[in-house]
């Protein structure tokens, strides 16, 4: 063999790498497939495809950082419930922002039976992840509607951004709340809960009137805190309800009705 | 692969070669080596050092420890990101068997790198905003691990002895390694490993 040959394999790998995560070229690389890209709004197509039933039955489940054996089994789990009409991801989709962290978690929460749609955490927002999030799922602030609701889903993650009152965005939040001629009942969905420490204190009581001074609104829903919780945190008519981690093997059913919802807690 | 992006490809694959024959114009001459100049230079593709990453390289006595310093660049056209990364990696090759017509192979070779990436994004201490150890590791470094071969052929040229290697190397890192060992039910080796591919040039 001539010794130039001998480098032929060489170029041929060189040839087949762009589209192969054979090669890494920076763990924080945003380097996407096919169908990895603008997940929220594919499945929030995939799902408004389907007619909206009356009483809507939906899974909030969280912090799936490293937890990927769990939110295996999760899937497991939230498949066996015939009458959900998608999964809500309350952020922290990854634990170290990158990239390949989402392709993970898409590969399992792919198994779903019903379309699932994301709101960015904490740990999402960090190194690339912002890109990352961007590219593979969408906006950050972002909303549709279904049926007589309509989903509100917010970036909450003050501490990443030094608490410099640009997030939670209140000013598109309450455009967003004010757009509802159909009057629908509005749920606000976000990863840390207006009372915690990581959330803006100078945004919390503003974030809080919004939601509390809106006739539609009566639920918010979060993650983050990796335990259940479930009350009216302002005695203002709004119900604020956080899902637990991937990690301690719990998520949320949650059932809604013009007027009305009840939530169920399991335990996989 | 596209012709386009092959094309962009060659492009920075030579002026990292013309830069390999330059540092190898400034070895000749009758003079014995200064300790500092390199003994060789790496140009290596993949490996989470940057799409080409190369430099420098020095060997220990017996040629069984290459330490490497490395200047990588990630194109935002195969990254989503351009990035730049530099990085310093020992790689120890304990055995070398001799082929003919002067080639020889390395059947192993483990090392270890650290890469630092550069970036507003990245942090190597985190601001003074978070709480002590709300995260634990640093984005900016990137600890890794590797095992590889190679195969060489020495040369004469220009009256000296100079050798060409190819190698390879399949790795990980840090924060893979600590996915993996966590989740041995979802994540298999192959979803954490990655592979490199590089050449040298000793002089």
């Amino acid at each position: 063999m001539k010794p130039v040959l001998r480098f032929l394999p060489f170029v041929s790998l060189l040839f087949f790498s762009s589209c192969d995560s054979l090669f890494l070229y920076n763990p924080n690389q945003v380097t996407l497939h096919n169908g990895e890209s603008n997940l929220n709004a594919r499945n929030i197509a995939a799902l408004v495809s389907q007619p909206p039933p009356d009483t809507l039955r939906f899974i909030l489940m969280g912090d799936s950082q490293r937890w990927y054996d769990e939110s295996e089994d999760f899937v497991k789990s939230a498949n066996k419930h015939r009458d959900i009409s998608f999964v809500l991801h309350a952020g922290d989709i990854s634990d170290f922002g990158l990239s390949q962290e989402f392709k993970w978690v898409n590969r399992i929460l792919s198994k779903l039976h019903v379309p699932y749609m994301t709101v960015i955490g904490n740990h999402d927002i960090v190194a690339n992840g912002p890109d990352a999030y961007r590219k593979m799922f969408g906006p950050m602030d972002y909303s549709f509607e279904y049926g007589s609701h309509k989903f509100i889903f917010i970036n909450t993650n003050s501490r990443e951004y030094a608490f410099d009152g640009t997030v939670p965005d209140v000013n598109w939040l309450r455009k967003e709340l004010a757009d509802n001629p159909e009057n629908k009942d509005m749920i606000v969905i976000a990863h840390i809960p207006p009372y915690d420490n990581d959330f803006d204190r100078n945004l919390e009581k503003e974030y809080g009137e919004l939601l509390g001074n809106n006739p539609n609104v009566h639920m918010s829903l979060y993650g983050h805190q990796h335990s259940f919780n479930d009350g009216e945190y302002y005695k203002d008519g709004v119900r604020y309800v956080v899902t637990t981690s991937m990690g301690a093997r719990g998520y949320l059913k949650i059932k809604v009705w013009k007027g009305g919802q009840e939530v169920e807690r399991i335990n996989f | 692969m596209n012709v386009l992006i092959f094309k962009k490809m060659s492009k920075y694959l030579l002026l990292i070669l013309a830069s390999l024959s330059f540092a190898a114009e400034a070895q000749e001459g009758p003079k014995a080596k200064r300790w500092y100049l390199p003994d060789h230079m790496k140009l290596q593709f993949a490996g989470g050092t940057g799409f080409l990453s190369g430099g420098p390289g020095y060997n220990s006595r017996n040629k069984k420890l290459e330490t490497d310093f490395l200047f990588g660049y990630l194109p935002e056209e195969f990254g989503g990101d351009a990035l730049i990364t530099i990085t310093g990696k020992t790689t120890y090759s304990p055995w070398r068997v001799a082929l003919k017509n002067d080639y020889y192979l390395a059947p192993v070779s483990i090392g270890m790198y650290l890469s630092y990436t550069f970036g507003p994004q990245f942090d190597s201490k985190w601001p003074a905003y978070y709480p002590k150890g709300y995260y634990w590791w640093a984005t900016a470094f990137r600890p890794g691990i590797y095992a590889g071969g190679k195969i060489a052929r020495e040369l004469t040229m220009h009256s000296r002895r100079r050798g060409l290697e190819l190698y390879y190397e399949i790795g990980t890192y840090d924060l893979m390694l600590i996915s993996y060992v966590q989740n041995t039910g979802f994540l298999t080796p192959g979803d954490i490993l990655n592979l490199a591919i590089g050449l040298k040039f000793a002089f």
